[in-house]
């Protein structure tokens, strides 16, 4: 009897420091300017950052979020890789809409509302001069500098293909 | 007999592999291709479509009255407020108002609202015909709402997402394309504008004055594209 109750004291304390070493909280906030948003992914500490530009109601983006899932889950323990979610909801959805989707489809990573809205024509420019700021676009930083940009979707295959690459 | 038998399952069971490192060896080669060429293609300085100062194509697209609809419909016209919209993007629908308002404002002076509708209803079945005449209808539209049927269009103007504004003026019986972009710099509300980027480019050109912002991005709907 007293050996099964070590068990399990044990077995409790297994898995009670197994849920503690779990990494850090995930951010779910807004942002009211695009620069301070830039400064989480535009950091000088060598780590791969993949930022993808969403939507709730972007169809295609809801639709390749689960393949950013797969690569999140696979890369998130690597000291230099992280995965953020800019979405480009509207501020007022913030709570009903953002918050829930993230809660209901397992979304992990950090997630940004950029409120910053009148601003676009000055920001989307500075990810690429290129990006005509149809959505979903990913961008991929490195100590500050763009490694990569992409406006459209990205399988699983893609960008894990892709992260490989400039990790 | 028996050993006989084992080879042969060996030869098969090795050539199933065969097959299958071959197809997983394409596969692999067939990514690094793809991504590629994605790579490349954030190297490239060039947008598709076209630039200020390039001509713009007319075209024969159906419209929610079951009519043809071409630029050359209007002579009166000094020029065009072409956008691409639809129906589904909820940043066409914040700026349904505003859509409306510009013709209402403009036409009369010469710059008519021609929206065409890029999308494929078979991936996108809100944008089908169908529901554009019932949005045309409910909305009130006063201008063509067109499909873009073939998809034809859209990609000669370099529209890449709805809505996507292409301000057109006629110099001698061609549409000159003299402003591309946003029609203003808040879609989530229309009483907090602060540049009408739209509006100042219709109203440079009705005064004969350069337009201070030719291009301008903004976060749109990407167009559904038939694969």
């Amino acid at each position: 009897m007293q050996k099964v109750l070590i068990s399990l004291l044990l077995c409790l304390i297994l898995v009670g420091c197994g849920q503690k070493q779990e990494k850090q909280e995930q951010i779910i906030s807004t942002e009211t300017s695009y620069s301070s948003a830039f400064k989480k992914f535009m950091q000088q500490d060598d780590k791969l950052y993949v930022v993808n530009f969403w939507a709730t109601w972007c169809v295609p983006c809801v639709k390749e979020l689960p393949n950013f899932m797969k690569v999140d889950e696979e890369f998130k323990n690597e000291k230099n890789f992280k995965m953020i979610l800019i979405s480009m909801d509207k501020m007022a959805d913030f709570e009903s809409k953002v918050k829930t989707f993230v809660k209901e489809n397992n979304i992990t990573p950090d997630v940004y509302l950029l409120s910053d809205n009148k601003k676009m024509n000055e920001w989307i420019p500075k990810i690429h001069p290129n990006w005509s700021g149809a959505i979903p676009a990913t961008a991929m930083y490195k100590n500050g500098k763009r490694v990569f940009f992409h406006e459209g979707t990205l399988t699983y295959e893609e960008l894990k293909t892709i992260v490989n690459n400039h990790l | 007999m028996k050993k006989i038998v084992i080879l042969i399952l060996c030869v098969a069971a090795f050539s199933s592999c065969k097959k299958e490192v071959k197809k997983k060896v394409e596969q692999e080669s067939q990514l690094k291709e793809t991504v590629e060429n994605i790579e490349e293609k954030q190297n490239e300085n060039v947008r598709s479509g076209y630039k200020i100062g390039d001509e713009a194509t007319d075209f024969k697209l159906i419209g929610t009255d079951d009519k043809k609809h071409s630029l050359a419909d209007f002579p009166e016209a000094k020029g065009f407020i072409v956008i691409f919209s639809c129906n589904h993007c909820p940043y066409v629908v914040a700026y349904e108002d505003r859509i409306v308002a510009l013709d209402a404002k403009y036409k009369p002076l010469g710059y008519p609202v021609i929206a065409i509708n890029p999308n494929d209803a078979s991936i996108q079945p809100e944008d089908g015909l169908q529901e554009m005449k019932i949005r045309a209808q409910e909305k009130g539209f006063t201008f063509p709402y067109l499909a873009d049927e073939g998809q034809k269009i859209f990609p000669q103007y370099g529209a890449t997402r709805t809505p996507h504004v292409f301000i057109l003026q006629k110099e001698n019986n061609k549409n000159i394309v003299k402003y591309i972009g946003a029609i203003d710099d808040n879609f989530e509300d229309a009483n907090d504008v602060t540049e009408k980027y739209v509006e100042s480019a219709v109203d440079a050109l009705l005064n004969g004055e350069e337009i201070k912002q030719k291009e301008t991005v903004a976060i749109g709907c990407t167009i559904k594209v038939k694969k």
